[in-house]
């Protein structure tokens, strides 16, 4: 007998990545377009986010010289949600794992 | 003078009677836009969701794209009625958001419909053509002015 089969059972057990496929969040993505203006899409993160000045900023500037950012992440429920309103605002945001 | 400002009642409204017959055409705008395939400001308000995906995409614009057209018809309401009273008019803040989307809506379109599909094309659409697009900017901004106070 080895040292190797005399170790207890291990406590984790491998997983087969689909849990960790389920597990990682979705991201929702707002693209850059050419007609929104920048001071509306700060206006429509904190609007809808609650982010503070310097966040949506930041954020809108990503997405202004970048071309994309992801402005929230967390399940694909509320991803989908997310996406909803910011669609009805007219921003182009998409989703992704 | 901006067309808005804020009160203790809300946000006052007031466009003169020029204005107002301008923007009394928006509402038409919107709503006849033509088949997504043919229309590109129709293929601007519907792009898509999952880009990967054509049938999480299909299957979000199921749930969600009824809803989504009834929101914005709920603000063109709120917006033709706006128009239509009598100036000033008061806003409170979700009628004045309900404003801001048709406005920028109306942007979208006619900015899909000028071809402007990169920052530099806005300035390559000789000034007479985008007139609407830049009133309509304008107007915008002043109401974002207003409700970012009051975030």
């Amino acid at each position: 007998m080895t040292w190797m089969t005399a170790m207890p059972t291990p406590v984790l057990v491998p997983g087969t990545g689909e849990d960790l496929e389920l597990d990682r969040p979705w991201l929702v993505v707002v693209w850059n377009d050419p007609v929104n203006t920048m001071s509306y899409v700060v206006y429509v993160f904190r609007k809808l986010f609650g982010y503070d000045i310097e966040k949506a900023t930041k954020l809108m500037l990503q997405v202004h010289y970048e071309g994309r950012a992801i402005v929230s992440d967390g399940p694909r429920e509320r991803a989908e949600v997310d996406c909803y309103r910011l669609h009805n605002h007219g921003l182009w945001a998409t989703i992704e794992q | 003078m901006s067309h808005f400002k804020t009160t203790r009642r809300g946000i006052e409204a007031s466009f003169s009677d020029a204005e107002r017959t301008f923007l009394g055409d928006v509402i038409p705008l919107l709503e006849g836009l033509g088949p997504t395939g043919d229309d590109p400001a129709a293929a601007r308000l519907t792009v898509p969701v999952y880009l990967d995906d054509p049938v999480a995409n299909e299957e979000w614009w199921r749930l969600m794209g009824t809803d989504l057209e009834m929101a914005r018809e709920a603000d063109r309401g709120v917006f033709s009625t706006v128009i239509g009273s009598r100036q000033p008019v008061v806003l409170d803040d979700a009628d004045a958001d309900a404003v801001l989307r048709v406005l920028n809506e109306a942007r979208l379109v006619l900015g899909a419909r000028l071809g402007i599909e990169v920052e530099d094309d806005h300035e390559r659409v000789p000034p007479e053509e985008r007139a609407a697009l830049d009133y309509l900017g304008w107007v915008e901004e002043e109401l974002i002015d207003e409700l970012t106070r009051r975030l």
